[in-house]
């Protein structure tokens, strides 16, 4: 009836929601998350005196002499490489056992493969930390207290539900079908998994192993109990807090320390970034 | 085509004759031998290191076993009567409390609204994500050591303070019992919010544009879009995350706690999970560590019950 009537095809005019208080909310949120970040990168180039003068200042100089005490003090090299040893072989042994669970958990239709991933779907709720002492009652019994190869067979235990969970429901997308004919064909159950189940999870392999990583990477109070204080033997995690004791207030020392630990993860992450939000993002209901 | 009556446990033959009870009934039998074999070695490890030791905080609770080398004998109920008349367990449950109950209340809307301000794509989002993902990637020794250095009398907080006038209000944070906890606290929102309002935000980009459409030719604001349109959608989802971070705080703050102050001065600062690490592995009273520790895991089971009904979806 009125011809002032828009017509349908063109687009309908949003009212731009008006977003003053949200705006400043989020940016003062954001600068809340950089300010200590920024204050722990501008410390580490700095001598004490600096720090307490002119906290907020940029660096005078591009000194590494924080980094170089930080790395000797905490013998940061031993340090990392046992990160790197253990985090590797913890993630590797965990997809080891993931990968042929969640492949004959998405093709069994049974009752048992349900009971078993209740089992795994219920380790969600189970807090780890919970269970730190018995762990380390264990590892006594087992004469591996504060040894490494302990700490590489107890993280995958920990990482189990998700991967497991996850993969399995990468798997279910494998048409039976394909898996019929390659039996008739001739196949063996590890032939099967090999060529047909393990390319097309291959998307879910990456995100479990990018979480597992990051996971055992990152983990400190049971590398700290069940792998001790050890110079030898302690992660990057572990050994980092020790700077707080033998420097107590040299900032630039401790400020330095953690950026070397931060690191690799970061790196990782400029390398990685899509790929790292999404695991991350998936692996969100891990408790 | 015939089949074979033996099967070979790896090369089992397909059952392509019609189903009849006793092929189906072998079948399965062979399903469950291969479910076995490839899923064994991941359930064994399962039971080993986690459901095993879960079991054991309940049998330890019972036991009087004064440090890890030492013999334990029965104590029956001895450490809870002796937990619960402990004016630090008392306190270490007041401070878990208040700990759990600000975080999860402050964190959650926050986190809730940020992500839908994400969602709206305002200039500067891709910056602004970034931003809020980084501290998911710190680790918390990480965390506590860098929050150590700004806490401390001649740290950042302080020298800010100073800066902007407000000198008067500089305290040792981690060493004044009135603020040790809330810098705790600080630190579980500081790292937590950004996270999980990227979280929120991943969930409510699946909501369909026309539910928005049909409220904003209502009229609805902002607000009333965000809170009466978005949050009945994914309220289920808002009660998961809840249980997370009700989760991650009262087990996992420990960490933060020994880092940063070590549950004082005095116990100020002791929380629930704390005080399991600190009985068991500085004062060697291993049977009342596990005491708390069944405590604590009931805490848990309740609090995960409660939020789950409070979040039930209703509509």
């Amino acid at each position: 009836m009125s011809t002032t009537t828009a017509p349908t095809t063109a687009p309908r005019p949003v009212r731009r929601p008006r977003l003053v208080a949200g705006h400043i909310l989020a940016w003062a949120y954001g600068a809340l998350l950089l300010i200590p970040l920024y204050y722990l990168l501008v410390s580490a180039f700095k001598p004490n005196i600096e720090i307490f003068d002119k906290p907020f200042a940029l660096p005078t100089g591009l000194s590494l002499k924080n980094f170089a005490s930080a790395w000797e003090r905490a013998s940061l090299g031993t340090a990392l490489s046992n990160s790197i040893l253990i985090t590797a072989s913890a993630a590797l042994l965990t997809l080891a056992l993931a990968i042929p669970a969640s492949y004959a958990l998405a093709r069994s239709r049974g009752r048992l493969g349900t009971a078993i991933e209740r089992l795994f779907s219920m380790g969600f709720l189970i807090p780890g930390f919970a269970a730190l002492v018995p762990t380390v009652l264990l590892a006594i019994a087992l004469g591996m207290f504060q040894t490494r190869l302990f700490v590489i067979l107890f993280m995958p235990a920990t990482a189990l539900p998700l991967s497991v969970v996850l993969l399995t429901q990468f798997m279910r997308t494998v048409p039976a079908e394909l898996e019929e004919s390659a039996v008739l064909d001739g196949a063996n159950r590890w032939m099967v998994l090999k060529e047909i189940y393990l390319p097309i999870a291959m998307p879910g392999i990456a995100t479990v192993t990018i979480l597992n990583v990051l996971n055992f990477w990152n983990e400190y109070l049971f590398t700290l109990i069940l792998g001790g204080p050890n110079p030898n033997v302690r992660t990057a995690q572990v050994a980092l807090p020790t700077l707080v004791s033998q420097t107590s207030t040299d900032y630039g020392v401790l400020a330095a320390g953690t950026l070397l630990t931060l690191l690799p993860v970061y790196i990782a992450y400029i390398l990685l970034s899509r790929q790292m939000e999404n695991a991350l993002l998936q692996g969100a209901v891990k408790g | 085509m015939t089949t074979t009556p033996t099967i070979q446990p790896g090369t089992a033959p397909l059952q392509v004759i019609p189903e009849n009870d006793r092929s189906a009934s072998r079948r399965r039998r062979t399903d469950n031998r291969i479910l076995a074999a490839f899923s064994g070695p991941s359930v064994l490890w399962y039971l080993i290191f986690t459901i095993g030791p879960l079991i054991a905080i309940f049998v330890i609770s019972l036991l009087r076993w004064g440090g890890f080398l030492a013999t334990p004998s029965w104590a029956g109920l001895d450490n809870y009567t002796r937990m619960f008349t402990d004016s630090v367990f008392q306190q270490a449950v007041r401070n878990s409390a208040l700990q759990v109950i600000v975080v999860v209340v402050v964190m959650m809307p926050l986190s809730f609204m940020l992500g839908y301000y994400l969602t709206l794509k305002p200039r500067g989002h891709h910056v602004l994500r970034v931003v809020l993902f980084t501290p998911a990637l710190m680790s918390l020794s990480a965390m506590g050591t860098v929050f150590y250095a700004i806490f401390q009398p001649t740290g950042m907080v302080n020298s800010a303070l100073d800066a902007v006038g407000l000198g008067s209000l500089a305290t040792p944070w981690l060493a004044n019992p009135k603020t040790a906890l809330w810098a705790v606290i600080a630190v579980s929102l500081w790292s937590g919010i950004g996270y999980t309002a990227v979280l929120f935000a991943a969930r409510l980009t699946a909501i369909s544009p026309e539910v928005y459409e049909a409220a904003a030719i209502d009229g609805a604001g902002t607000w009333r879009r965000m809170w009466g349109i978005a949050f009945p959608i994914i309220k289920d989802y808002f009660g998961v995350l809840t249980m997370l971070q009700f989760l991650w705080n009262l087990f996992a703050s420990a960490g933060v706690v020994l880092l940063l102050t070590r549950g004082g001065p005095g116990s100020s600062s002791t929380t629930l999970s704390y005080l399991v690490y600190e009985k068991a592995f500085v004062q060697s009273q291993v049977g009342y560590s596990q005491a708390v520790g069944v405590f604590l895991f009931f805490i848990g089971v309740i609090g995960l019950v409660s939020i789950r009904r409070a979040f039930r979806q209703n509509y």
